[in-house]
């Protein structure tokens, strides 16, 4: 029975690996990333962050520059945290020629902040009468709009922030008393901060959160005989809390959880592939280059040398603000630069392996060059280059953050080096908005890490002369 | 003998240099034709502004005639290989051209006089992170080759990984935040306040400037030197003539001062210079954030507003840097260690 050396060589490198501890937390690292990248959209509350990054209307839902929900742990007065609504119950009431369409929201108000919108959306097909209401802890009802809606696409959006002023305005009427009213300002009132609000004298100044169950009512008319053009949508309210989220929003509305979970896709393609191919291009351009000898190997040292010269990071800045490159052809300017990285320590390898007699028997036995080279020489340099490949990774991961910081990264995916862009030039390090700055770079620094522990437990098995005296 | 290797590899250097320029004039032929075209039309323009009472079609023509001229005067009637060769000749003996938006300070539209006056402020920064960095380093890397393994040397291993790929302008964000707007001790950015002042003042105010970026680079910097000194002065130690120094009952810390730094310092050096270097194209993204009036912000400005003939001179200028750093480098070394310059394979 024969054992294959390879899977020996294998099995001993493993035993070895294990015993090095930040060896095997990179590799749990690795495991976590890969399985965030492969369940990617499942953990995030937007599973279409990743395509839908720069849609205005995707986003429109959310609080802007909202602090993670977490937050109100620490915090004195604990603010409503932004949710999507199902209807509690819908009816529908059949009547001469129409029908109206009754749905209803239960909201839980446990906060001392308000929400800063509330949003129904439901389904229309045609211009339709609306009203929505709502009841209040307190046994109020406040009839907040009462008027027809335009549908976009089929679907209708009703923003109580913008709609519902005139209403709280009635309903603020019957309350503060007269020389309040003359005071107040019907234009600067923010009615979720009225609605969520003890309904006594003082509420338009010092407002008072009532807690409890309120309950939205919407009723929209529908014109019998027109056939539904699509499926019914079931309707949903959208409340835009102060608070959202693991990791809050951006100035855009978005939602950084679901973006720095889309991140993490890009990152490990861009890190494994840039790494994966410049490594293999090192290796084969220092292995030829040691084996052919000569004038060959004089020109490709001429060439390594020229690349090498070359400072990589203005050099691919520069070339990716002229050419606008998306994420492939960035991947293939990191390669373009990243390959000499290897070359040197392959080609001095190369040169003592080209010497053993093992390599002059197979010479003698007849094999050709590319045979020697690739059965004989190459497969020997393989685990040192998985170090190198590992070690290669954070550096490419950086140098596309770096790229994307500058505003020049692929605009059709969302990277973490966008996302601290955008943070960046939205002034969030000046108005410290650090969940806007902090995790991107974080999950940087995070899979650098997991890959420089796979990288330095490798080269430590490779290199053991390091290791002591 | 070293004359001649000397000579050999300056040549080597300036003909790596040439060949990558001829590389950027060709890569950007077309760019930089459009900006020199743009650049006439608007110079003509402004010549010709204040001629009145002519006829439409006498204006063209003398427009025509004109740009034709200026045209000639920038090659750009001859052929394109012709042009790159000129423009590669033009970029090696530093005739950069003019910038098409950026000014200098002193208003000069001079590439030359531009890079020229952000050098020194790049210079200046990252000087001074390279000494603290290897200073630090090297006290840090020779503390941990005495106990290999030991706590020290497995603490800063750890920490050399866990900032590996961490960006050092994100770390800087962080600082920023912290220390400019939570705790305002540090000044947000810039070389010095305005108006600067003058005198020692000035000296004391540039270096309160410079403590925040210094201690980002340094922070992030100084492990990852350590460990490679650490690994440096390993390997010397397993020298056969250390063992000897040993025996001959030499103290153990002349032994590591004396005999085994003097051994390692080549590969120390080597490391320091090429640091230096990367980091004054590399930390192009760094200054910008600490708005650090130097090499990288300038980058970071020509490129935001497309100032071809500047983003083509300072990438020139950062390869000619890097490239004659290269140089010195081989050559003190060839100077330090003789057996390198017989030029043996690897």
């Amino acid at each position: 029975m024969s054992v294959n050396p390879a899977t020996t060589r294998l099995g001993d490198f493993w035993t070895e690996f294990r015993r090095s501890p930040s060896g095997v937390v990179g590799l749990v690292l690795l495991v976590l990333f890969a399985a965030v990248a492969v369940l990617g959209p499942a953990l995030s509350p937007y599973p279409e962050a990743g395509t839908s990054w720069r849609s205005i209307e995707y986003w429109q839902d959310e609080p802007a520059n909202a602090p993670p929900a977490w937050t109100n742990l620490f915090a004195r007065e604990k603010g409503a945290v932004s949710a999507r609504l199902a209807a509690a119950d819908s009816a529908a009431e059949e009547g001469e020629g129409y029908r109206v369409e009754r749905a209803s929201f239960a909201y839980d108000f446990s906060y001392d902040r308000p929400p800063l919108d509330l949003i129904l959306h439901f389904r229309v097909d045609e211009p339709a009468p609306v009203s929505v209401a709502i009841e209040r802890p307190d046994g109020r009802r406040v009839e907040l709009v009462n008027s027809t809606v335009e549908p976009v696409s089929g679907e209708a959006r009703i923003s109580l922030d913008k709609e519902a002023g005139a209403a709280v305005l009635d309903f603020v009427r019957g309350i503060e008393p007269p020389e309040a009213l003359e005071r107040l300002d019907g234009s600067s009132l923010e009615p979720t901060a009225i609605l969520f609000a003890e309904a006594e004298p003082g509420l338009t100044t010092a407002p008072r959160a009532l807690k409890g169950k309120y309950r939205i009512t919407l009723e929209t008319i529908v014109v019998d005989g027109a056939e539904p053009a699509s499926e019914p949508v079931p309707p949903r309210l959208a409340v835009v809390g102060r608070v959202s989220g693991l990791l809050g929003t951006d100035a855009q509305k978005r939602d950084l959880f679901s973006g720095a979970v889309a991140g993490v896709r890009y990152a490990l393609l861009i890190g494994f592939l840039t790494a994966l191919v410049s490594v293999a291009v090192g290796v084969v351009y220092g292995a030829l280059s040691a084996y052919a000898g000569g004038l060959v190997d004089a020109a490709m040292q001429r060439f390594f040398e020229i690349m090498s010269s070359m400072p990589l990071l203005p050099f691919m800045i520069v070339l990716s603000a002229i050419f606008k490159p998306s994420i492939v052809t960035m991947i293939v300017l990191m390669v373009l630069f990243f390959w000499t990285g290897s070359v040197k320590t392959v080609r001095s390898m190369a040169l003592q392996i080209k010497e053993e007699t093992y390599i002059e028997a197979a010479k003698a036995l007849g094999a050709g060059g590319p045979r020697i080279l690739f059965r004989h020489i190459v497969p020997i340099l393989v685990p040192y280059s998985f170090a190198s490949m590992a070690l290669a990774v954070p550096g490419a991961i950086v140098y596309e953050a770096t790229v994307s910081l500058l505003g020049l990264g692929d605009a059709s995916i969302v990277t973490w080096g966008q996302i601290l862009h955008d943070a960046l030039s939205g002034g969030a390090v000046l108005n410290g908005v650090w969940w806007w700055v902090v995790p991107p770079g974080l999950l940087i620094a995070l899979m650098g890490m997991t890959f420089a522990f796979l990288g330095f437990a490798m080269d430590k098995i490779l290199h053991p002369k390091l290791r002591t005296r | 003998m070293y004359q001649r290797y000397a000579i050999r590899r300056i040549l080597d250097g300036i003909l790596v240099y040439a060949v990558i320029v001829l590389a950027l004039s060709a890569l950007f032929n077309s760019v930089a034709d459009r900006t020199v075209r743009a650049l006439i039309d608007e110079e003509v323009r402004q010549s010709m502004s204040k001629m009145k009472g002519v006829r439409p079609e006498d204006f063209q023509l003398a427009f025509q005639s004109r740009v034709r001229e200026r045209e000639r005067a920038y090659w750009l009637d001859r052929p394109v290989g012709e042009r790159i060769a000129r423009r590669t000749v033009a970029t090696l003996t530093f005739d950069f051209g003019k910038s098409t938006i950026v000014k200098s300070s002193a208003g000069s539209r001079e590439v030359a006089a531009i890079i020229g006056e952000a050098l020194p402020r790049t210079l200046l920064l990252f000087t001074t992170e390279a000494i603290l960095v290897v200073t630090l380093g090297v006290a840090l890397g020779l503390r941990m080759a005495r106990r290999p393994g030991g706590p020290l040397d497995r603490a800063t291993s750890l920490a050399t990984m866990i900032v590996y790929g961490m960006p050092s302008w994100w770390v800087g964000m962080i600082l920023i935040m912290l220390f400019v707007y939570i705790v305002p001790v540090f000044p947000s950015g810039g070389l010095h306040t305005l108006p600067p002042l003058t005198g020692f003042a000035r000296l004391l105010d540039v270096a309160w400037h410079m403590v925040l970026p210094l201690a980002t680079l340094v922070l992030i910097g100084f492990w990852g030197t350590a460990l490679v000194v650490r690994n440096i002065v390993l390997g010397v130690l397993q020298e056969d003539f250390v063992m000897a120094a040993r025996a001959r009952g030499i103290p153990e810390r002349k032994v590591l001062r004396g005999h085994t730094l003097r051994t390692a310092a080549p590969p120390v050096a080597t490391m320091a210079i090429l640091m230096l270097v990367g980091s004054l194209g590399g930390n192009l993204v760094f200054e910008g954030i600490f708005s650090w009036p130097g090499l990288g912000n300038l980058y970071w400005i020509a490129l935001q507003q497309m100032d071809v003939p500047l983003v083509l001179g300072l990438l020139s200028v950062t390869t000619g840097l890097y490239v004659f750093a290269l140089v010195l480098l081989d050559l003190a070394y060839g100077f330090l260690d003789p057996r390198i310059k017989t030029g043996g394979a690897a």
